[in-house]
């Protein structure tokens, strides 16, 4: 089987070497990237791939899009909506439904476009480069280039924007939701502190956006005011993501290391890694029960930790039989960890469709 | 041929079995690292106590790895003969490992050139963490190729980065542009070695008749294992590890003997036509290598050129 591609090596001080990473290459062709050294570094080098454009497997429109904008990865985003419209719907405080639903349609696209951005960002640092992939990187398989996507996540981001503005004339207090928002992005986008290498802070900002940024979002949007719950159940959500980000940050914990990236992960190294993991999951469980203490029945209380529990034994036990940084039990853990968190949020969601039943009178 | 690069006068006589280890150790080796720095070293015109200290640098920590891993991997065998650990106790085989290292920080930084001695350090250092991860995998049959190929960079790919670079080294010549040149190739042909030298413990290109299915049979799966059996099923891939001899593991292809030896060999095309695409980035990092070097030092592209044909296919080149 011949191959009509060929290389070209650059170097981070070459003016090409960005021309290359943001595929702005000939129309025929794709710059994949093949090899690369002292990846972040001043004295970066990379080797591309100049592979013919017919030379490359073609997705479908739906498989390219739902991997673009990471779709599986909605349901951290979905949730939280589902349970502060529960919530308020059981609490008679759902006064404002289409400030909501613009709120909601205006999260789902920013949350695409920060996706994309986030994989933009992450190959032209050299981040997807560094460790090996976990799931399918359209870029380095040539689907498209990271300038094209760059359009289409800007093209998402000023949908979503725009559909967020009816919200703040709808719901004035929203505002102070979205400027904080907006701050802690522009953050993360920004301080030097959450570079290529740095991540921990990025780990904080995570926390925030996807816990308490999200609940009390569409807490302010449906026409509610921010309350206890809303706090407590954003805190919980944000512990949860992040727990799925320090297992991603754990499948990657040698070759974050050897690259020099600081997160979580690799300041605590392998061993205390796996205990700490174990750990902050226990404290979620514990979280889980002493939420549903303040905020639930005590049948669901009991009922709901007790399955959350004996489903996350096999996830402790991977986590203290795993033995190596690299081979298949990473993700045999991230599967498990996975899975758990799923099971987690179907047991929330049957949960807070039984309260919704309760109060039209379903479950008499 | 015997390949011996080692002195008894560097060895101190009184110790028991020491000189007796290393001769039943260099003997059998081929000496393809010194080789190497040889096809660096002469077009450079390093002089020959200099070229010895490189190859003796090199194979010392070759050979010290191969103590080593014998013990880790529990061999019995190596060059066909007894391993150290088997034939003189762990104790010793761990303590000539040791001493080899030694040797090779007493005579490096006597040579005075503190940059090798560094970069000579940071290599042994790569060694140990391959060997280290390698022993962390062993008995997992799921592992991919991708995180196989992080263990053979650092335990395989390592030596042969140095016997590129540190000819470059020793007479000082630390150009960052050559270097990373030289350290990309290095990589590559320390993965093409590595996949080449797992062919063979499934019988393809064999010539030299080694043990097959033995990198299985100690419950580790090596580069080509993992490229098998990517998408099997798990009874496929429980049939692979109880496997007693290739034909058992061919089978594992399907019921129809000719049909899954037909599936097998796909699947050594495949693989071939995988690390073609290696040795096509090779030939583009030895032409970039090429215009880096002076005329004089030419020699070395026409040195380097074939060393893909030896180090995959196995073969020695036509011309």
């Amino acid at each position: 089987m011949s191959s009509n591609s060929r290389f070209v090596t650059v170097r981070k001080y070459d003016p090409n070497f960005l021309r290359y990473l943001w595929g702005k290459t000939e129309k025929n062709v794709r710059a994949i990237p093949v090899q690369s050294l002292n990846v972040g570094l001043d004295d970066e080098l990379v080797t591309f791939e100049l592979k013919p454009i017919e030379e490359i497997a073609k997705p479908g429109f739906f498989l390219f899009f739902s991997t673009v904008i990471k779709l599986r990865s909605y349901i951290l985003l979905l949730f939280p909506l589902f349970y502060i419209v529960a919530k308020n719907f059981a609490d008679e405080k759902f006064t404002d439904p289409l400030a909501l639903c613009f709120a909601a349609v205006a999260t789902l696209f920013i949350y695409g476009g920060l996706n994309i951005r986030n994989d933009i960002a992450d190959h032209i640092s050299g981040f997807d480069r560094v460790n090996i992939p976990t799931s399918s990187k359209p870029i380095l398989l040539g689907w498209t280039t990271a300038s094209n996507l760059s359009k289409l996540s800007w093209c998402l981001l000023i949908v979503g924007i725009l559909l967020a503005v009816p919200v703040l004339l709808l719901e004035h207090d929203e505002i102070k939701i979205v400027a904080v928002i907006t701050v802690l992005l522009l953050l993360g986008q920004f301080l030097k502190k959450n570079s290529y290498k740095e991540k921990i802070w990025g780990e904080v900002i995570l926390f925030l956006l996807m816990g308490i940024g999200l609940t009390s979002g569409f807490q302010e949007a449906l026409g509610s005011n921010i309350d206890s719950e809303t706090v407590l159940v954003g805190i919980f959500w944000g512990a949860s993501v992040l727990f799925l980000v320090h297992i991603n940050n754990f499948s990657h914990l040698l070759t974050s290391t050897q690259a020099g990236i600081k997160n979580t992960m690799t300041n605590l190294g392998f061993d205390r890694a796996k205990i700490f993991l174990g750990v902050w999951w226990l404290a979620c469980i514990i979280g889980w029960f002493a939420l549903h203490s303040s905020f639930g029945s005590t049948y669901w209380t009991w009922f709901t930790t007790a399955i959350l529990a004996f489903w996350s034994i096999p996830l402790f036990i991977k986590l203290s039989q795993i033995r190596s940084p690299l081979g298949s039990d990473l993700m045999k853990i991230r599967s498990s960890a996975h899975k758990t968190f799923l099971m987690m949020v179907a047991i929330f969601f049957v949960e807070n469709a039984w309260y919704i039943g309760t109060k039209l009178g379903w479950t008499n | 041929m015997a390949f011996k690069i080692y002195s008894e006068k560097d060895f101190p006589a009184y110790l028991p079995k020491l000189n007796q280890l290393y001769d039943e150790l260099f003997s059998g080796g081929k000496g393809f690292r010194s080789k190497l720095v040889g096809m660096v070293a002469n077009p450079l015109g390093i002089d020959a106590k200099t070229q010895t200290l490189l190859n003796q640098t090199i194979e010392f920590i070759h050979n010290a790895s191969l103590l080593h891993d014998d013990l880790v991997d529990r061999s019995h065998l190596r060059r066909g003969k007894k391993a150290a650990w088997v034939k003189y106790t762990p104790e010793y085989a761990v303590l000539a490992g040791d001493y080899l290292l030694a040797r090779v920080m007493m005579n490096l930084s006597s040579y005075g050139n503190i940059k090798l001695v560094q970069y000579t350090s940071e290599i042994i250092s790569d060694l140990l963490e391959g060997e280290w991860l390698q022993d962390s995998v062993v008995g997992d049959f799921f592992v991919s190729l991708e995180q196989l190929d992080r263990i053979h960079n650092l335990k395989t790919a390592s030596l042969f980065k140095w016997c590129l670079r540190a000819p470059f080294m020793a007479i000082e010549r630390y150009d960052e542009n050559l270097h990373h040149v030289l350290e990309q190739m290095g990589t590559i042909l320390g993965q093409l070695f590595q996949r080449g030298d797992d062919l063979l413990d499934f019988d393809i290109r064999n010539d030299e008749g080694k043990a097959l299915l033995g990198d299985l049979k100690s419950g580790y799966l090596n580069s080509f294992g993992a490229y098998i059996s990517k998408n099997m099923t798990r009874p496929q891939i429980d049939q692979m590890i109880k496997s007693n001899n290739l034909e058992e593991l061919v089978s594992c292809f399907g019921a129809d003997p000719a049909l899954a030896k037909k599936a097998f060999a796909t699947k050594v095309s495949e693989f071939d036509v995988m690390n073609e695409k290696l040795i096509q980035l090779y030939f583009h990092h030895l032409l970039q290598l090429e215009q880096i070097l002076s005329p004089s030092e030419k020699e070395i592209i026409k040195n380097l050129k074939p060393l893909t044909e030896i180090l995959y296919w196995r073969r020695m080149p036509s011309s």
